[in-house]
């Protein structure tokens, strides 16, 4: 037993590099959970692979910031582990939401858009989504409230339905679906304006609740353009790599 | 600045074992990580401001790193996009009891390259490539921090044993595991693992702070 635990000891410079397989990083790390100085030791040397990570820092390529900066606005943050925190944090999210509430509800009242697309985009909201949905709301509300407010619904080619509630006035479109198949971790489905010879990142679709997607708020959109779909890696791409799964075409 | 990189060079496998680490450069200041452990915080409550300002302070560090491993930019840029998501979805698991803020980024960073660079179809592109490891050096970021770092991190490996410093550059900078180590060091995987642990300690003495 003393010989075994002193042969794993010696895998922390590896562990602290990622250098084992997972197999023996899942060993490794059960026995770090009952080895205060293999922990120590991993601590230590992962600060050193960090010093050895900022010596190869580079200049990260133009537009990805953009890029990235976009896709975490329509990506949920995991809840924190729980703990007493957490629970002081949730309360604090359900009064923000009440806060909120009552005032997309007033400007989709004053839109003359069919009630059941209204709630639809209301109810599909989750909680993780909303920070996001709280400074999406005022301009959710100001395309539904637009007196060229039109809707739309199509069907995509893997099952599943779209709606798109859109303003050419605000030039901006809420883009909402239900009944996508689920994707796996590592994909995501991305929204596109496309126009000729051009597709326009949109917005990546939230992981679904209960089958329907959060609203997902496109700007940028000129009567020229239709809605497409497609399935792209995590995070998105800055153009489709693969055949979209739908494409809208938008009324007048 | 070329920091030395695994056997392509390599000579001779006697070890210096007489040679001393050079010491530690006490005369660096202490590097300041609670700035961004504050935005990591804000970051865990969905501010989208305070992931912009972690993501100008992470990104070089992040990017560079991933590319380092893949060598190839158009995965290395889908690569590191992923991994600043992952740092804005699970900001709230961040746990500063187990190291840095910036630890805790450039780990998901290089499991994510590790992750993908082992994953078949890339190992046998990255095959054809003979790019040296560490291209991304000649880029680094031209501020006066990112080269002293880059010039410390240089000089401290060039106080390893040569199994040492090939040891540690093959496994982090290349991605490779211990035992793919052992098999192009032609050497025995429990001398391996002694001397990146070994490398690692003796590496972080001279380092002298902790990042």
């Amino acid at each position: 037993m003393r010989l075994f635990s002193r042969r794993v000891h010696e895998l922390s410079g590896a562990y602290a590099l990622d250098a084992l397989d997972d197999a023996e990083r899942e060993r490794f790390e059960r026995h770090l959970q009952r080895c205060q100085a293999c922990a120590d030791d991993v601590r230590r040397m992962t600060s050193t692979a960090t010093a050895m990570a900022m010596a190869v820092a580079a200049e990260p390529p133009p537009g990805l910031k953009e890029r990235v900066l976009a896709a975490a606005a329509a990506t949920p943050q995991l809840p924190p582990l729980p703990s007493a925190t957490a629970a002081r944090r949730r309360h604090g999210r359900r009064l923000t939401r009440s806060d909120w509430f009552p005032r997309l509800a007033l400007g989709l009242a004053a839109a003359g858009v069919a009630a059941a697309v209204v709630l639809a985009v209301v109810t599909v909201s989750t909680q993780n989504r909303l920070s996001t949905v709280q400074a999406q709301n005022q301009q959710i509300a100001a395309v539904l409230s637009a007196p060229d407010a039109q809707i739309a619904t199509g069907t995509s080619s893997t099952g599943g339905t779209a709606t798109v509630v859109l303003s050419y006035a605000e030039q901006k479109m809420i883009f909402t679906s239900s009944g996508l198949p689920a994707l796996p971790n590592a994909k995501v489905y991305e929204l596109w304006l496309l126009s000729t010879g051009a597709a326009k990142p949109a917005g990546l679709l939230p992981q679904p609740t209960d089958g329907k997607t959060a609203p997902v708020l496109a700007a940028g959109l000129t009567s020229a353009d239709k809605v497409g779909v497609t399935v792209e890696p995590a995070g998105g791409t800055s153009s489709p790599t693969t055949t979209p799964i739908l494409v809208m075409t938008l009324p007048d | 600045m070329t920091i030395p990189t695994g056997p392509r060079h390599r000579t001779s496998r006697v070890e210096a074992r007489g040679v001393p680490a050079p010491r530690p450069d006490r005369s660096a200041p202490p590097r300041d990580d609670t700035d961004l452990e504050r935005l990591l915080a804000l970051v865990a409550r969905g501010d989208q401001d305070a992931f912009e300002a972690l993501y100008d302070k992470l990104s070089g560090p992040a990017y560079g790193l991933v590319r380092t491993v893949l060598r190839d930019p158009a995965q290395s840029e889908e690569v590191t996009q992923e991994v600043m998501l992952e740092v804005w979805r699970a900001a709230s698991r961040f746990d500063p009891a187990r190291g840095s803020a910036t630890t805790w980024a450039l780990t998901i960073a290089h499991r994510r390259a590790v992750d993908r660079v082992r994953s078949e179809a890339a190992a046998a592109d990255r095959e054809q490539r003979s790019a040296p490891v560490p291209a991304a050096v000649d880029d680094v970021a031209e501020t006066v921090e990112a080269t002293m770092d880059a010039e410390q991190v240089r000089r401290c490996l060039e106080g390893l044993t040569e199994l040492q410093r090939e040891a540690i550059t093959l496994a982090y900078y290349g991605g490779y595991t211990y035992p793919q180590v052992a098999t192009k060091l032609e050497i025995a995987l429990g001398t391996v693992k002694t001397r990146i642990r070994d490398g690692l300690m003796r590496l972080g003495n001279c380092l002298g702070r902790s990042w």
